[in-house]
């Protein structure tokens, strides 16, 4: 058939069924993305004849003689589309993955369509951002700013270097190269949540023609791994295999079909003959730990480092301060409730994916989307038992990651098919995939227990956690910890005491997710906290102030280890005074009638900034030829916004503007080494290893220029350019050539110490007691990132994890049914906030400067997720005197427990 | 139309017709269904245009979700369905999804297909026959059962013009604004000042298929719309459901959030004037 796609006249035959969007991207027009397949994302979005459609949901054979435009077609003759303009302007936009559809969508809207973005704007989902910067972006305001000539650009609000190419659809992501060579591969997965496989007939799927290969447990190394990466591998237990031949959880895979073409490796699988013999399941934590329940690892808990296989136990945590009983004894007031957080997925718009091929020196080769790729490249060398040198791992722009990319879960069915096959090899998830198979955060149960003395002194602080690991271990045991230790050490209480288990169920595994273990606990504790705060009548605010860590207090959670945390800098005292500020001044005006309730709450979460045991990162900066800096770093950009501020961190240290530093990043052909970007590392770890390549490169500068003009080092100061020594100014381009042409420097960060950032969050809400409807007034975050290298970014990196919070908030919930069936695989059952559901966030800095981080900064990408559930409870409870336990508050939820504590109206 | 029915039945039923594909083109993406035969509807022209026909609205069945948005006969003489339009889908799926589609699939959780019930449209249906004429009463039969036969194409929808004494609501109770409605309500009346005629009351997401309210409906009927009467057609609505106790929203849920919307709609009708 003959259309027109951005003007260029184009004649090709599309599939039968196929659609606009793969038919667009077989054309090589990678600016059309792939959220979903349902037409709920509009990443595909694209022009037809001038009117938007969801390109994935239209079928290809319609577009015959049509118009069709994509973001690739939106720039003129003049330069950019204004929308494309905006959306730079504004920097609307984190990881950029839902970029194009955005602007698509926004470019073919009418002025009164503008004035109302929630409708307007409703079939389109941005999952980093929290929507503030896409509507600053559409109503052409502006926050990016320049990079002064002569100040150093840290804390300035400089663009995204990547920013043009990804409002015109340039940027290419981790699927966005051509793969006519390449052999696809589809998974056939388990319908049954635990089962022997007793045999698989593959023979039917050979008959399909374009099957190239069927990949079963037969062809898959014993040995175990774990799909958690971590810097210390053996961190997580080994538990799984590529392939196996006991499936433990309804999703796992059960075979994989190479083959031509996607349509084929599919029909293949539909194909195999699996003989199953069916295995008791368990579905709950508690059950599972229970005598008697069905054991899913029967393993060697030496090797395979599961805590107790025997009790479906993955790890526990027991461990006291002091003596709780004598402070439950010494309390004036005790509190104890139950709270459960339940299962969600990350929901990053890129589904996971990977590329893989042979090298001519037979190097295996991958394209990958990770947060970790030299984890990934050590893992596939240990598990396939390959000469690390001999495997590369690189990564393209990643479309959000959220932890979910801290986990091998393509690459390693894709490298085993490439080395079986020979062949290029693709694999991307469906986003029904990324429901069924891909991991989702711990759904955890907890009990606290709190007791505190009239004038509000906590004197015993217990809690017992119970978190589901699903069928694999993964990071059950990090997050456990993780969730046991943070939401602890906030308060100096003299007695504390916790019980953590992680238990081992048949359904999807849950993994690392966004705040890694402490949403879950922080929910728990800050809403007992609450409740604490009204049965002595102290207001909230005063509870946390006088019992929170200050400096020089031990920041201890249940044992005396001695740690390497250190207050950096401490400004929880001044997010505690923002907050209830904003609140105290916020003028929101309440909905008419009787059945609104309104009221406030806030909550406290503090949170490591760097994981434990080692975060290592090598930077390199090196002077090229013709005078330019290249600094290389490990560390992937999926919308954490590293890749500018390594950039301004160089850059100050250098005398230099960012734009004259070329960076190159996640190859691991490039660099020693780089743990990689996850527990919030990209700017406190790789951002210091950074600091020190480029203090390193200047040093050697100066020692340079002073050997050439003869003058002491000390004479000697950075200009731009060029080096000053005394009167004259020698070029960098003469002290590469004078050193042999290039000059290369590097940087390495350890991780240690670690300091410690803080977030406070408040609302003010109106609960609608007839219908349960939660309506948010107000919403304030207060953070301390240390210093604000970037502000405009660092304040998305808040309102994005507020946005992601609300929705587990209010929301989301990824639910299994009773047989073990995800029930909610895509995006109109599990439901993601549009920009309708995010209220503005008011986000406010503590003014401090961390001694620990580079140029005084903190994380902040992690943490600002933590302190929302609890506060939205909070002001719940303050407006109906009912108490939320168990999220998603969604209207029936609501409604449900208003109406059983008699709170509801008709 | 004969060609299309043609080209069905040649396979033994395993096509689809497609319209907007907004509903079929997803299911097809998610394996729900693989028909070996796409059947296009799109380029039969008596399956498009909006006309009146003296007191009846004759809508073609590939009249798109956006046209019920713009449409200014379709505003004018069936303004239920303009009033539904913005809660269904979004501006891009409403570029393509059509009325037709909407109405032949039926999804218990829709919005133009319960405002049919509360039009009293008529579906005109092309099969083995020739043309036939079924009232919104009889179509709905069962969960994405209708009065299709395989092979069937409905062509338009006849809905009665509505007169300067008509009155009509329309709001949907969703878990999300915009989402799929875990309640939603129609409404027709026909009003003498605050006289209350007749009215025909239409609700989704209630059951397998959009449902009338005939006990609501009579305790309006001839009544003043006034607290009472609305408190009476509230507690009449409790007979003429029979929602399903789904395990995420209760039946009882379900019947209590209908209640309150119909408060909400009838207080509504009663200050427009
Ligand atoms: C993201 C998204 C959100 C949505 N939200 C909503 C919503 O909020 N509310 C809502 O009501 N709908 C919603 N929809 C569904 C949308 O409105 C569909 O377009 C509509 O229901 C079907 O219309 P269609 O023209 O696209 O039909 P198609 O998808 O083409 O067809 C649907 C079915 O009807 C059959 N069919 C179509 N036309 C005819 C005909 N003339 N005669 C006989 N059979 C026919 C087809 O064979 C098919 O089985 C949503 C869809 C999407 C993708
Ligand atoms: S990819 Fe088309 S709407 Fe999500
Ligand atoms: S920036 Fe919108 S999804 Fe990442």
């Amino acid at each position: 058939m003959t259309l027109t796609i951005n003007g260029h006249p184009t004649d090709a035959a599309p599939r039968a069924g196929q659609c606009l969007r793969t038919f667009l991207r077989d054309q090589g027009w990678f600016g059309v993305k792939k959220g979903c397949d349902t037409g709920d994302c509009g990443a595909c979005t694209v022009h037809v004849d001038g009117e938007p459609v969801h390109s994935c949901i239209f079928p290809a054979f319609r577009a015959k003689g049509r118009e069709v435009r994509t973001i690739e077609g939106m720039r003129g003759a003049d330069g950019l589309h204004p929308v494309q303009e905006a959306f730079i302007a504004a920097q609307g936009f984190q990881c950029g993955f839902c970029t194009p559809g955005m602007v698509m969508t926004t470019a073919a809207l009418t002025q009164g369509q503008r004035a109302d973005l929630p409708i307007a704007l409703k079939g389109n989902i941005c999952r980093c951002s929290g929507y503030r910067a896409v509507e600053d972006a559409v109503h052409g305001i502006a926050h990016t700013e320049q990079a002064p000539q002569d100040a150093p650009s840290c804390g300035v609000s400089l663009p995204d270097p990547a920013n043009h190419a990804v409002v015109t659809g340039a940027v290419r992501y981790t699927m966005d190269v051509p793969v006519d060579d390449a052999a696809h591969l589809k998974i056939l997965r388990s319908p049954h949540p635990h089962a022997r496989i007793r045999a698989i007939d593959a023979s039917g799927a050979y008959d399909v023609p374009g099957v190239i290969a069927v990949l079963t447990h037969a062809d898959a190394p014993q040995a175990c791994f774990s799909s958690a990466r971590h810097e210390v591998s053996k961190d997580d237990p080994d538990d799984l295999r590529i392939l196996d031949d006991v499936v433990r959880f309804v999703g796992q895979r059960v075979a994989a079909v190479v083959a031509e073409s996607e349509g084929a490796a599919e029909e293949g699988c539909r194909r195999i003959k699996v003989d199953y013999e069916i295995l008791p399941a368990v579905f709950d934590p508690e059950a599972a730990m229970a005598p008697g329940a069905p054991i899913l690892h029967h393993k060697d808990p030496a090797t395979s480092r599961i805590g107790a296989p025997e009790r479906n136990v993955v790890g526990e945590v027991h461990g006291m301060l002091g003596d709780v009983e004598a402070g439950f004894a010494e309390a004036d007031a005790i509190y104890e409730g139950n709270y459960a957080s339940q299962r969600i997925q990350h929901g990053h718009l890129e589904t996971l994916g990977s590329i893989g091929w042979l090298e001519a020196d037979g190097t295996l080769s991958l394209r990958t989307s990770s947060q970790v790729p030299f984890l990934v490249r050590n893992a596939l060398a240990d598990v396939l038992s390959l000469d690390p040198a001999l495997v590369r791992v690189a990564c393209g722009r990643v479309g959000g990651g959220f932890g979910a990319k801290q986990e091998m879960l393509t690459e390693d069915i894709v490298a085993l098919a490439v080395l079986k096959t020979g062949r290029k090899v693709k694999h991307e998830f469906t986003r029904e995939e990324q429901f069924t198979a891909a991991t989702c955060r711990h759904p955890v149960r907890v009990r606290v227990m709190l007791g505190a003395r009239r004038d509000g002194t906590l004197t015993a602080m217990q809690i017992r956690v119970v978190s589901d690991a699903g069928a694999y271990g993964n990071h059950s045991v990090g997050t456990l910890f993780h969730g046991c230790n943070e939401v602890l050490q906030l308060y100096r209480c003299p007695n504390k005491k916790v019980d953590g288990f992680a238990a081992y169920t048949n359904t999807l595994p849950s993994g690392a997710f966004r705040g890694y273990g402490l949403s879950q606990t922080v929910f728990a504790m800050e809403s007992a906290l609450d409740e604490l705060a009204r049965t002595i009548g102290v207001d909230p605010f005063e509870l946390r102030r006088l019992n929170v860590v200050r400096p020089g207090d031990a920041m201890r959670a249940y044992s005396d280890h001695p740690h390497d945390v250190e207050f950096g800098s401490y400004g929880l005292d001044q997010c505690l005074d923002l907050v209830e500020a904003a609140l105290a001044r916020d003028e929101s005006v309440p909905p008419d009638g009787a059945e609104w309730a309104t009221g406030q709450g806030m909550a406290a979460a503090m949170i490591d900034t760097i994981p434990p045991r080692g975060h290592f990162s090598d930077a390199r900066v090196r002077l090229t030829e013709d005078g330019a800096f290249e600094l290389t770093v490990g560390t992937v950009e999926f919308g954490n916004g590293t890749s500018t501020v390594h950039r301004q961190i160089a850059a100050s240290v250098l005398a230099t503007t960012p734009d004259k530093i070329r960076l190159v990043q996640g190859d691991t052909t490039q660099l020693g080494h780089d743990t990689g970007a996850f527990g919030s590392t990209g700017i406190v770890v790789a951002g210091l290893a950074t600091e020190r390549a480029a203090r390193a490169m200047a040093e050697r500068l100066l020692a340079e220029a002073a050997g050439a003009a003869g003058v002491a080092p000390e004479a000697c100061h950075l200009e731009d350019g060029a080096v000053r020594a005394g009167a004259t100014a020698v070029p960098l381009s003469a002290l590469a050539a004078q050193a042999g042409g290039t000059i290369t420097v590097e940087g390495h960060s350890t991780g240690s110490p670690r300091s410690v950032a803080f977030n406070v969050h408040g609302f003010k809400v109106a609960v609608n007691r007839g219908t349960g409807e939660l309506r948010i007034l107000k919403s304030v975050q207060a953070a301390d990132a240390g210093r604000v290298l970037n502000p405009m970014q660092c304040r998305g990196q808040v309102e994005g994890g507020v946005a992601q919070a609300l929705g587990a908030a209010m929301s989301e919930n990824l639910r299994i049914g009773p047989d073990g069936v995800v029930e909610t695989p895509n995006f109109r059952s599990y439901l993601m906030p549009r920009f309708v559901d995010i209220p503005r966030t008011e986000v406010l800095f503590a003014d401090t400067y961390d001694r620990l981080g580079p140029f005084g900064a903190k994380s902040m990408s992690e943490s600002p997720f933590n302190p929302v559930a609890p506060a939205l409870a909070n002001a719940v409870r303050d407006a109906t005197g009912v108490r939320l336990t168990h999220p998603p508050f969604a209207p029936d939820t609501v409604h449900a427990a208003l109406a059983a504590s008699g709170a509801a109206c008709e | 139309m004969e060609e299309a029915r043609a080209a069905f039945l040649a396979v033994d039923g395993d096509a689809s017709y497609i319209s907007g594909g907004q509903s079929l083109v997803p299911a097809l993406a998610m394996r729900l269904q693989a028909p070996a035969v796409l059947v296009d509807l799109s380029g039969i022209a008596d399956l498009r245009g909006v006309e009146l026909q003296g007191e009846t609205l004759r809508i073609g069945a590939l009249t798109r979700h956006a046209d019920a948005l713009t449409h200014p006969l379709i505003a004018r003489h069936a303004p239920l369905l303009n009033a539904a339009a913005p809660f269904v889908a979004h501006p891009a799926i409403r570029n393509r999804g059509t009325l037709g589609g909407s109405v032949s699939l039926a999804d218990p959780a829709s919005e133009f297909p319960a405002m049919m019930l509360a039009m009293g449209a008529q579906m005109e249906i092309f099969g083995e026959d020739g043309f036939r004429r079924v009232p919104a009463d009889d179509y709905f039969i069962d969960l994405y059962q209708t009065a299709l036969e395989p092979g069937d194409i409905l062509t338009a929808l006849y809905v009665p013009s509505v007169g300067p004494h008509h009155r009509w609501a329309f709001d949907e109770l969703a878990r999300r604004r915009g989402d799929y409605a875990m309640v939603g309500a129609g409404i027709l009346a026909h009003m003498d000042g605050a006289l209350v005629e007749s009215a025909r009351i239409a609700l989704f997401s209630v059951g397998s298929t959009p449902v009338r309210a005939p006990g609501a409906e009579a305790a309006l009927a001839g009544r003043l719309l006034d607290a009472k009467t609305i408190a009476d057609a509230q507690r009449a609505l409790d007979d003429d459901l029979d929602p399903p106790d789904d395990e995420h929203i209760p039946a009882a849920m379900r019947r209590h959030l209908a209640r309150v919307l119909l408060g909400r709609l009838l207080q509504r009708l009663g200050e427009t004037p």
